[in-house]
């Protein structure tokens, strides 16, 4: 008759190391200075989030306060042998979260400022997203933080086919995390593709806590691409914030393979007209790692679209979480809106936890999701083994097969042939 | 433009059940401390284990914080303020006495036998033709059970909680607390400690119950919360259906009703639980009514045990409310069939959890929401397979009816696998009633009002069919009563 009372989350001690990053000169941080303060002090209230915290039921900070302090002797991250290689990319090199040299390749059209040499108002607009309101502690501790960061301008009427790769390095040399913000501007008129990779030693762990703003101007075009590439211990919190203007376009690929921990937050605000945004998804823990990814669609303005496909394939004791959420405003009519979550967990060690949501205050709307965690199909098992093909490879066709559909819709046939081998060789891999 | 007004009207409606019953009753003045826990005890002459339970469940209830992360908003509960005790005064020196109950109806209140025939519940004459043993709860202590010698003869226990703590201590002592603890959450400890009276429901070994067991729930007294507790434990291979329906007093202020309800079903055991629920829900401008905070929850303990849950909401201004099914027993299955109603300002927050613990559990998840006015309605769910549930499976199915432009509709399902043999699969959709689906159906010769009854009748069927056939009938009564004012 007494079953015992539920036991209470005991919140995150913030290391020492935090703390005192907290309290380097202001000068040497980027944010406009009264949000700098405001933000140190509303992290320090609020602390890391624990389960406690809805948006962080499922994910655990813990190891970011365990996290060793920097090693100025440590591991150099380089990017890896098979990290993606495209001709004709634009690469801009980021260690430890500072900007290298530029390549001589710039295209016309395109500008690329670090937020310390930018103007005031391109340093507002990089820390405009604010943390109050949300409770979000990350975001608050990266804007009272933010020492590295960049504004990437493409002016009105520029189309730029070659991708534009930002490769972060991120190692322990000079510190053990880096707080980093992005400003990604389109032009009305413009088309881009930014592709991002990071990389980190196998060993060391470090902690990279990004934030990305990206506005978008009318009838402009973005393809997002986020790599993480197998086989590193890095921490990494990212979420993008992005705004699209009137008929533009954006899509978002992310394609989850190594880190220890990936927590990825995609924030989609359409606020005017036949705007339309595309966000797929693909996460392939394995061993122990955690990937996470929470994205937010609001339609805030009649005649705008959305489409989501999200996929996690679980196995060993990874932990694949997804949580999307589709708000239509109040008078936000004719909306259409699709949200698709399908996950495989191919062992009991694993874990998946999904939570499609909808908030919708407009009637005339068509949403919908779906969501299904499931196992391999036992009569295409059959099937396969019926022709000759071993069990262990009829499992291999099938779970590439399914991590396929996604890797598939990525741009330029090298990186879906680069990025295939990729995943296969991640599926093999002893963990 | 007319066929929007035409919708709009469907579902307005005025409360129909708005009275007050004037009757002496026996209050404790407002407030909750310990000897609040206790003179409530002492007045039920409860024995010592059940006392020491309420002041553990009050203890710990102190420690804790309302839950704040529905979606629903409402100013802070002062629950200093509250009545936590209310009896029918005759009723009341009976529950003292307790062996001077009355025999039959004549012996009960005249004033509240017209209040059931008000509400169109013919206590005498139900019981006669639908042949249902009614348990009817008036505001804390239970007045009349009938059908009781009937039920005895196959040995079902049917009688008031209060009642089986003084029959059968043994089984309120081995079953209580035992599905929701008493420190479960904000409500269910409150109700653990102050809980007033409810139903107590046991089904033998083997025995299949003669007769659907039906109660009904009525708030009265100004001012006091409604502390229900049920506990249902239907025994290997038994099986009973249990009907539990709602209506309340038209009243200004905000009256709490937090219940818990607890079903055990052990091997090859069936329950299944229906309720309509038709509580005061405010007036048009979102002025009073109910705030129903309920736990209900069932353990299928048993192997290959069933429990059902299905659900008709159409009252209540808050409804925080997730019946919710343990799958412990290998091969048990759970049910949630359910459909909200709300219109003007009305608040839901509803939904069930389903946790899949033992093999082969299945469960299936029906909801409709139908939201109006300028009401919120929010499904929010939670499927969960542990490590050990082999070859679970869950089916789950939420959509949203929208009728109107300044309403919410909204969908938070948790979806959480820990077992690589289970296969889950969850759809929703949110759309308005189809304006080619009215216009086929007028260029049929059927007039727009039946055309959207047809469509939203339709909307619900798949949940109307799972009722009891007496609930059938009071469900689309409802709907019906909702639908009233759309003619001309």
């Amino acid at each position: 008759m007494s079953a015992p009372m539920p036991r209470a989350i005991e919140p995150i001690v913030l290391p020492d190391w935090l703390r005192s990053a907290l309290s380097q000169p202001a000068s040497t941080r980027i944010a406009p200075s009264d949000q700098q303060m405001m933000s140190s002090e509303q992290f320090l209230a609020w602390g890391l989030p624990t389960a406690r915290d809805e948006e962080w039921r499922w994910t655990s900070l813990r190891p970011i306060a365990r996290l060793a302090i920097a090693d100025a002797k440590g591991e150099q991250a380089a990017p890896a042998d098979d990290a993606p290689h495209l001709p004709h990319a634009l690469v801009i090199r980021l260690v430890g979260g500072q900007l290298q040299p530029l390549p001589k390749n710039v295209p016309a059209g395109l500008t690329l400022t670090p937020l310390s040499h930018a103007h005031e108002i391109d340093r507002a607009a990089a820390f405009q997203p604010s943390a109050q309101g949300r409770n979000d502690a990350l975001l608050a501790l990266n804007t009272a933080c933010a020492t590295e960061g960049f504004v990437l301008d493409i002016a009105a009427n520029t189309v730029i086919t070659a991708p534009i790769v930002l490769e972060w390095l991120d190692n322990n040399t000079r510190s053990n995390h880096s707080q980093t913000r992005v400003l990604i501007r389109v032009g009305a008129n413009s088309s881009a593709t930014v592709l991002e990779t990071t990389h980190a030693p196998l060993q060391s762990t470090h902690w990279r806590n990004a934030v990305s703003v990206i506005e978008q101007g009318a009838n402009s075009q973005l393809t997002q691409i986020s790599l993480g590439l197998a086989g590193d211990a890095r921490l990494l919190t990212d979420r993008s914030f992005v705004h699209l203007a009137r008929d533009a376009r954006y899509r978002s690929i992310n394609i989850q393979l190594g880190g220890q921990l990936t927590r990825r937050e995609i924030d989609v605000n359409i606020s005017e007209s036949g705007a339309h945004c595309d966000l797929l998804g693909l996460m392939m823990p394995r061993g122990k790692q955690v990937m996470d990814t929470h994205t937010r669609i609001t339609h805030g303005a009649p005649h705008t679209t959305s489409n989501e496909q999200y996929q996690i394939i679980a196995d060993d004791a990874g932990r694949g979480i997804f949580k999307g959420r589709i708000l239509v405003a109040e008078d936000a009519q004719k909306i259409e809106a699709y949200q698709n979550s399908r996950n495989l967990l191919l062992s009991n060690t694993a874990e998946i936890d999904t939570k499609p949501e909808l908030e919708i205050y407009a009637d005339d709307v068509k949403c919908s999701h779906g969501a299904t965690i499931g196992r391999l199909d036992d009569e295409a098992l059959y099937y396969l083994q019926s022709r000759g093909i071993s069990r262990s490879n009829a499992r291999k066709l099938l779970i590439t097969g399914f991590a396929q559909e996604i890797i598939d819709a990525l741009p330029y046939p090298e990186l879906v042939e680069q990025m295939s081998a990729l995943m296969r060789a991640h599926l093999s891999d002893a963990p | 433009m007319s066929e929007q007004h035409e919708i709009e009207a469907l579902v307005s409606r005025d409360y129909k059940y708005g009275f007050v019953t004037d009757i002496e009753q026996e209050i404790i003045p407002p407030g909750l401390n310990e000897d609040v826990v206790r003179l409530i005890s002492a007045k039920k002459n409860e024995p010592e284990f059940l006392l020491e339970w309420r002041l553990k469940a009050y203890r710990h209830w102190l420690t804790m914080t309302p839950p704040a992360w529905a979606h629903v908003h409402y100013p802070p509960i002062d629950y200093q303020a509250l009545s936590y005790y209310a009896a029918p005064k005759s009723a009341a020196e009976q529950a003292e006495i307790d062996a001077n109950r009355p025999k039959s109806l004549d012996e009960v209140d005249p004033k509240l036998l017209e209040m059931y025939a008000k509400l169109g519940i013919p206590l005498h004459e139900r019981a006669a033709l639908a042949g249902v043993a009614v348990d009817a709860v008036f505001d804390s202590v239970s007045v009349t059970t009938t059908f009781r010698e009937k039920l005895a003869e196959v040995g079902v226990i049917f009688c008031s909680f209060s009642e089986a703590v003084h029959s059968h201590p043994d089984l309120i002592k081995k079953y209580l607390g035992t599905v929701v603890p008493a420190g479960d959450n904000y409500y269910a400890a409150l109700n653990s400690a102050v809980f007033s009276d409810g139903s107590f429901v046991f089904i033998p070994k083997g025995v299949r119950c003669p007769m659907e067991l039906s109660t009904y729930f009525r708030i009265n007294a100004m001012n006091t919360g409604q502390f229900e507790r049920t506990l249902i434990v239907a025994e290997e291979g038994a099986h009973v259906s249990y009907l539990e329906g709602c209506t309340a007093p038209q009243r200004d202020e905000n009256q709490l009703h937090a219940a818990v309800v607890e079903l055990v079903a052990l091997d090859d055991a069936t329950i299944k639980y229906s309720t309509v629920q038709n509580w005061y829900p405010g007036d048009e401008h979102g002025k009073g009514g109910i705030y129903n905070f309920v736990t209900k929850r069932g353990d299928a303990r048993g192997n290959r045990s069933k429990i059902t849950w299905t659900q008709v909401e159409a009252g209540s201004a808050i409804t925080w409310k997730y019946p919710s099914c343990i799958l412990r027993g290998d091969d048990s299955v759970g049910e949630f069939y359910s459909v909200a109603v709300s219109n003007n300002y009305q608040q839901v927050d509803s939904g069930t959890k389903m946790i899949h613990l033992g093999k082969r559990t299945r469960s299936t998840i029906v909801s409709k929401s139908i939201s109006a006015g300028r009401s919120q309605n929010a499904y929010r769910g939670l499927v969960h397979i542990a490590k050990t549930a082999d070859d679970a499976r869950n089916y789950t199915q939420c959509d949203a009816l929208l009728i109107g432009d300044r309403n919410g509709a909204h969908t938070f399902p948790y979806i959480e696998s820990k077992n690589a043999s289970a296969q889950i699969e969850h759809e929703a959709t949110t759309t308005k009633v189809s304006d080619d689906q009215i216009f086929y159906l007028k260029s049929r010769g059927i007039t727009e009002e039946n055309a959207t009854n047809m469509i939203v009748n339709g909307f619900c069927k798949e949940v109307f069919n799972e009722l009891p056939m007496e609930f059938a009938v009071e469900a689309q009564a409802l709907l019906a009563v909702s639908l009233e004012g759309s003619v001309g």
